[in-house]
């Protein structure tokens, strides 16, 4: 049995942590975790930080012993060099925290790469974490929608280049901006992209876990998790009937199943397959076949099989990617937005002469 | 003479010691002893005792005795001679004690008798039993009469008591007695005579009259007034009765109230210390109207009142229904709850009594109706306490533990 650090960071990693606790009880009712247990297969701590409390207060999910409250104001307002002096203030009350839980095997950290707490904490974070221990860390970091603004833009690009260079094993990538085709207002949109981040999550932690067909275990996936640029994303497919397994092989490295947009047949380095359902799903021979077809595009597939009796066919992909088009465009957009922040600022100073004006009356009363 | 008193004397003492043994039926007492001319008598009630001729030369008298007119014996004595008769069982003896010349000679008597209580009139009569005067029988007339025979139901008739003595010597001791016929009412009395009273020969009077009212249709008989009496010398006679008037009261009888209370039951059978509702019927069946109609509701131990119509009244504890009237062939109904706590059977009594408004009588009259008993069987929850201590034991366990599991829940995901 493994043990699995899952540590989420400001109010993005936060919730798609307690989106993961939530669908760990197995039952979508709101008093699961009064009857219900959780249904790891591994020993998982989660770990929620955050600076805003109300953020924290909002999880349901998560135990109270597991969520730690940095009191800084609420939240760090977007600012990731606050957020930096902040985790530093408090860094070891938080490894504290971490050692108390024992040793992992694997840990992965949440986070949004655009906002101030958690892109600013998680690579302090796993710096930490990899000075301290030898276990992989993975980060998984959600992107920002284009048009929340400059500021976003600005921190997601310096905040993945920050966790890049922690020390950090790998990067999922998750993007709001091509997950936000759910629909819906920007709740229910972050609910259904949380739910569906979890799922993906979920469903990893349990096949590293369990018993499989063919062999994948932890080794490989940090095998694939070390190719390409260190960037990766995951795809998955679940039928909801009588689906071919070929069927779902290709459907869980299909756009509608990734959480990055990416072209896996041009950018994928390596992968890996874990199928899982009924037996009489599972033709050997077909799932051969198709995953061959695939190695040929998505680079070296490592393919794991997991019985599940009366399950429908679903199946969950890891890429890792040698290149991102998308990403090369985040980054375009960033610097004009760099750009656009330096200007503003700039344009501020200059307006520090306004003050020079109100000077004038300095000293003087109104007089009626 | 010496010879003579010593008799006398021992006489005397005859006489002294009848009265010592006064009581025994050979007492005598002496009623009489002096002298009596000759033609006249001693009375001792209706008889006398005539002296009829005296030779006080010869110490010889002679005596009649009679009964009134009538003669009963002639008897001549020497000298201490006696000789005897009966009144009424009582042996009276007469006893020459001496003669004596005179302008008309004369006899010393003395006359004794068993009984003297008998004895009403006496005394020596001058010129004999010619001239005593007897008591005679009087007799009393009683004459009831009304002074109508046929009336209408609820009138009023007078009935008038005479009497009239009829006889030949006046009624002393004279007592009436009057029944007051059933069926009447006295209304008023305007003669009553009461006590001893007597009545002369040929006099006649009132002795009652009064006024009664008839209460139902009928042909009515009046009792007779009698009357007991005695005659001037105390003979008592046989006791005398009036005429018997007949009254014939016509017209319909008076409508009665039929007063009937009924009592029903909601449910016959109902758990412990729930409650069901009791329906009383009251209904006047009767032809007339029924007053002052009143019902108890007689609870039985253990079954309790808890609530019903404002017209029933609690007073002292019971239940209590008031109807001034109750019209022919109406009817009333009320309704109350009852409950009780105690498992049982327990029949609702209502006990009631009335007045028919047109009895003349006003009767009270008195019933009373049961319902059939109410079954009070197990409550719905008694099973409950039935259970083995288990039973609820184990939910509680169970309710607790499910609550403290949640608040450590709870508790654990608070923040
Ligand atoms: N997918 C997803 N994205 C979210 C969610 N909440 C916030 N975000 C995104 O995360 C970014 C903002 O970062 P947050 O996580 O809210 O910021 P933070 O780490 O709490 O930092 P501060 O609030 O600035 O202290 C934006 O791009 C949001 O679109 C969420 O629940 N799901
Ligand atoms: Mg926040």
């Amino acid at each position: 049995m493994l043990n699995i650090l899952m540590v989420g960071n400001g109010q993005c990693g936060n919730r798609i942590l307690d989106s993961i606790n939530r669908q760990a009880f197995g039952s979508k009712s709101r008093f699961a975790k009064f009857y219900s247990k959780q249904q790891y297969k591994s020993n998982v701590q989660t770990l929620a930080i955050n600076t805003a409390v109300n953020d924290l207060k909002e999880m349901k999910y998560t135990k109270a012993k597991d969520r730690i409250h940095i009191p800084h104001l609420h939240g760090v307002g977007a600012n990731r060099n606050v957020g930096r002096k902040v985790f530093d203030e408090n860094k070891s009350q938080i490894m504290r925290n971490l050692d108390e839980r024992g040793s992992f095997d694997l840990a992965f950290v949440i986070t949004s790469a655009s906002g101030g707490t958690g892109s600013s904490f998680t690579p302090s974070l796993i710096r930490e974490l990899k000075e301290q221990n030898d276990y992989p860390v993975y980060a998984v970091v959600v992107l920002p929608f284009r048009e929340e603004g400059t500021l976003y833009l600005q921190n997601a690009a310096f905040a993945l280049k920050d966790i890049r260079e922690s020390g950090v094993d790998g990067i999922i990538l998750a993007d709001n901006q091509y997950l936000k085709q759910m629909g819906g207002d920007v709740e229910s949109a972050y609910d259904s992209i949380n739910e569906m981040i979890a799922k993906r999550l979920i469903f990893l932690l349990d096949s590293l876990d369990s018993e499989m067909m063919m062999v994948t275990d932890l080794g490989d996936f940090k095998t694939v998790m070390s190719g390409g640029a260190g960037i990766a994303t995951i795809g998955y497919y679940e039928a909801d009937g009588e689906v071919p397994i070929r069927t779902a092989i290709q459907k869980a490295v299909s756009p509608s199943g990734l959480l990055f947009n990416t072209n896996v047949y041009e950018e994928a380095s390596r992968s890996m397959m874990i199928i899982r359902g009924d037996k009489s799903y599972l033709s050997i021979d077909e799932i051969s076949t198709e995953v061959e077809k695939l190695s040929d595009s998505v680079g070296h597939v490592f393919k794991g099989i997991i019985v599940r009796k009366g399950e429908y066919p679903r199946v969950l992909s890891v890429l890792t990617l040698e290149s991102a088009s998308e990403l090369e465009e985040l980054y375009h957009l960033a610097v004009d937005a760099i750009n656009i922040e330096k200007e503003k600022k700039e344009r501020v100073q200059k307006d520090k002469e306004v003050d020079k004006a109100f000077s004038q009356i300095e000293g003087l009363e109104p007089h009626y | 003479m010496k010879f003579k008193k010593m008799i006398v004397c021992l006489l005397l003492i005859a006489a002294l010691s009848s009265v010592v043994f006064a009581g025994s039926a050979s007492a005598k007492s002496v009623l009489y002893e002096g002298d009596i001319q000759a033609g006249d008598g001693y009375q001792i009630n209706n008889h006398v005792i005539d002296v009829a001729d005296v030779f006080p030369s010869e110490d010889y008298a002679s005596f009649y005795v009679y009964e009134k007119d009538t003669e009963l014996m002639d008897k001549g004595l020497d000298i201490n001679d006696t000789f005897t008769f009966e009144i009424d069982n009582e042996e009276v003896e007469v006893k020459l004690l001496d003669t004596k010349t005179g302008t008309l000679p004369r006899a010393e008597i003395a006359i004794t008798i068993t009984d003297e209580d008998i004895i009403n009139t006496k005394g020596v009569v001058d010129g004999g039993h010619e001239k005593a005067e007897f008591s005679g029988t009087p007799i009393i007339e009683i004459t009831k009469s009304v002074s109508s025979n046929t009336i209408q139901a609820g009138d009023s008739v007078t009935v008038t008591v005479r009497a009239e003595n009829k006889g030949d010597d006046e009624a002393t001791d004279l007592r009436f007695s009057n029944n007051l016929p059933e069926k009447f009412i006295l209304e008023e009395t305007f003669v009553s005579q009461s006590g001893e009273m007597s009545l002369d020969v040929g006099e006649s009077q009132q002795i009652f009259v009064y006024r009664i009212t008839s209460t139902e249709p009928g042909t009515f008989t009046l009792k007779p007034t009698t009357a007991t009496f005695s005659n001037n010398a105390g003979v008592d006679f046989p006791q005398t009765s009036s005429n018997t008037p007949t009254i014939t009261v016509e017209g319909e009888p008076a409508a009665m109230a039929d007063v009937e209370v009924s009592a029903d039951l909601q449910e016959p059978v109902i758990p412990r210390g729930e409650s069901t509702e009791v329906t009383l019927l009251i209904r006047n069946n009767g032809e007339g109207d029924a007053e002052a109609v009143s019902v108890d509701i007689q609870l039985p131990d253990g079954l309790e009142y808890e609530s019903g119509d404002s017209e029933i009244e609690i007073i002292s504890g019971t239940p209590t229904i008031y109807l001034q009237t109750l019209g022919v062939q109406q009817e009333k109904e009320f309704t109350f709850n009852v409950n009780a706590e105690e498992m049982g059977s327990y029949p609702v009594t209502a006990s009631y009594s009335y007045i028919s408004a047109e009895d003349p009588e006003a009767e009270e009259i008195n019933s009373e109706t049961t319902t059939n008993a109410l079954e009070v069987t197990k409550g719905k929850y008694d099973v409950i306490f039935e259970q083995p201590l288990y039973v609820y034991i184990v939910p509680v366990v169970i309710i607790l533990g499910a609550a403290a599991w949640i608040y450590y829940r709870r508790q654990q995901y608070r923040f």
